[in-house]
């Protein structure tokens, strides 16, 4: 008898030797069927259907939830806080782990030889990134930085210090990106986009709050300077204490220093482009004035 | 490794240890077919040829299904099945097809089995019981006797519900439908889990073709008593236009049965005992089945075709 051992394997030694599956023998998960209480009929009260006997309760004359008898109702008493002033309009980044991500990598749900950004990650389900619940993109977040071994050329939203210096240490690079809402939700559905039929929109630049971390190097802004930036990265491998590679040594360092252009939202396709999804082709513009407003 | 799914293993039992349900069982999985009280425990014929053909070196593992273009994890390992033939009663092995995990060994999920074979017996369902109600029946406007003064019980009609003939009050109301939509990749998932369960039961055969030399109904009897298929058959083939002889003996008989692909369902592959697939269609099989894996999902949540006022419709110029 072949062992039952774990997961799917083991399912289906186990299967080779219980009896045929038909009809007679398969069953719901438990909980599938959902049986309604009996509500009326059966029971001492059942005259009542549950009402109670005379007053509020039976003739639904209840007033609204919090009423305290008139005097000023416990929700009113209390003073209100800005707690959760705005909190529908302030950016969320949800996190990504470099524990995850390594776990993607490793699973090929993630391929390292292509630079990886939103779209990527999205596609290999590394988490679900809704622009509608103002998620502005992924924030990379340390947990699993003793064990991160991957080389990638990553693009996200923000990430700490250490998760920069991880990624560099490891012979990557991460850059910091800004994706307006619109260009956001292109990004996380490309196909879905392309079945509508409209151009690909020119990326915004950020808003004046986020101009200064997105241009600055430590950041590893898009905005910033190159130069700027090498200097930075030499800075924090000193500052953590490793040697950083030289990148230019690298077979895959082209790959490595594929970057977008700041107006451009997806890898391979620039703004002002049509897909068309049908005839599997890419409209480019020509229109002069197109071409400069899309340029610029 | 193999997994054919023939059961003939060599093991050592201690009978005292084991339940007697698990014993039965035991000795059932040395004998050969799933534990049937009509199947004898002696090795069938076929048992003995499937094992001198599996020790000659002259049996490849043919590649014959392309499966260049199908995506597979690279912690999944392909599963084999024999290419068989049904142009003899004797079972002559012709090569092994190489058959991808994901649809042939992907994990028994016996409540989606539960599941689709639910959908299908609901999603045609329509029951048509109608009970008229006291404003439906015919007469029973007009009040029967004055209200006081008789000596009677008061009526107001004699179609209402406490009346002999009368209407009924909360009866059944017309036709009913039972109509559910089960997502497509539920149903590719149902196919992949009747596929995988009859596969590592050992109750998948896979041919050539379905051609036979003759229309005479016993010849596939006889076979599938030499093969020790079951009780039942179910045959499929790729298209609608299938050989003639075949279809003529399977017409005369109750359980043998002949399919075209696009007829495949979970309900009937639990019904009946032994698939039979043509080489054909695994291939298409995979393929589609496959798809549904990997496909963009429109309307999924989140996604831009699920917010239609996202984008809107064409720009303004």
């Amino acid at each position: 008898m072949a062992s039952a051992g774990k997961g799917t394997r083991g399912a289906l030694n186990l299967l080779k030797n219980l009896p045929r599956v038909g009809l007679n023998n398969i069953k719901p998960l438990p909980g599938a069927f959902f049986k309604a209480p009996r509500r009326m009929g059966g029971g001492k009260s059942k005259r009542k259907c549950g009402r109670g006997h005379k007053g509020q309760g039976q003739r639904g004359t209840r007033p609204r939830l919090g009423f305290e008898g008139g005097n000023t109702p416990f929700y009113l008493r209390i003073p209100k806080y800005g707690y959760y002033e705005n909190h529908s309009r302030r950016r969320q980044y949800p996190p990504l782990s470099l524990y995850r991500l390594q776990y993607l990598i490793d699973m090929g749900r993630i391929d390292t030889t292509q630079p990886i950004d939103l779209a990527s990650l999205t596609i290999g389900r590394a988490l679900n990134i809704n622009p509608k619940r103002q998620h502005y993109g992924i924030n990379l977040v340390e947990e699993g930085a003793d064990i991160f071994q991957a080389k990638i050329n990553i693009e996200v939203q923000y990430a700490s210090e250490l998760a920069i210096a991880t990624v560099e240490r490891n012979g990557g690079t991460i850059t910091m990106s800004y994706y307006d809402p619109m260009s956001l939700h292109i990004l996380v559905d490309p196909i879905g986009f392309f079945t509508k039929g409209i151009p690909i929109p020119k990326r915004a630049l950020p808003p004046e709050d986020l101009v200064e971390y997105y241009t600055s190097a430590e950041s590893r802004g898009y905005l910033a300077d190159p130069k700027e930036i090498q200097k930075a990265r030499l800075a924090l491998a000193e500052k953590y204490g490793y040697k950083l590679p030289d990148l230019s040594l690298e077979e895959r360092f082209k790959m490595l220093s594929i970057r977008k252009d700041p107006r451009q939202v997806l890898f391979g396709l620039g703004a002002g482009w049509l897909v068309d999804m049908n005839r599997k082709t890419v409209l480019k513009p020509t229109d002069p004035e197109l071409l400069e407003f899309y340029k610029s | 490794m193999l997994s054919v799914g023939h059961r003939g293993v060599l093991m050592i039992v201690k009978p005292a240890k084991y339940s007697k349900a698990l014993q039965r069982l035991l000795v059932a999985s040395m004998s050969t077919g799933p534990v049937q009280v009509d199947i004898p425990t002696s090795q069938s014929q076929q048992q003995t040829d499937q094992l001198t053909v599996m020790s000659s070196p002259d049996r490849p593992i043919l590649r014959m299904v392309d499966k260049t273009s199908l995506p597979r994890s690279r912690f999944s390992q392909p599963v084999y099945s024999w290419l068989e033939t049904l142009g003899d009663i004797k079972d002559e092995k012709l090569g092994m097809v190489e058959l991808h995990p994901d649809v042939f060994a992907t994990h028994p999920r016996m409540d989606i089995l539960h599941r689709c074979v639910r959908w299908q017996y609901l999603y045609r369902k329509i029951n048509y019981d109608f009970a008229r109600t006291r404003a439906e029946m015919r007469g029973g406007g007009r009040k029967p006797w004055p209200q006081k003064g008789t000596g009677r019980a008061r009526h107001g009609s004699i179609r209402s519900p406490l009346w002999h003939m009368g209407g009924k009050c909360h009866g059944p109301r017309g036709p009913y439908s039972y109509y559910q939509y089960l997502p497509l990749k539920y149903r590719a998932l149902g196919l992949k889990v009747a596929l995988t369960v009859k596969h590592s039961q050992g109750d998948l055969h896979i041919v050539d073709t379905l051609e036979i030399p003759t229309t005479d109904p016993e010849y596939l009897e006889d076979l599938v008593r030499y093969r020790n298929w079951g009780k039942s058959v179910l045959l499929v083939d790729m298209n609608e236009e299938i050989s003639e002889n075949v279809c003529e003996a399977s017409a005369q008989l109750n359980t043998i049965n002949v399919m075209p692909l696009v007829g495949l369902n979970v309900y009937s592959m639990l019904k009946h005992d032994t698939l039979v697939l043509t080489l054909p269609c695994v291939q298409k099989l995979e393929n589609k089945l496959l798809y549904q894996d990997n496909r963009h999902s429109h309307g999924a949540k989140g996604t831009i075709t699920a917010d239609r006022d996202v984008f809107g419709t064409w720009p303004d110029k």
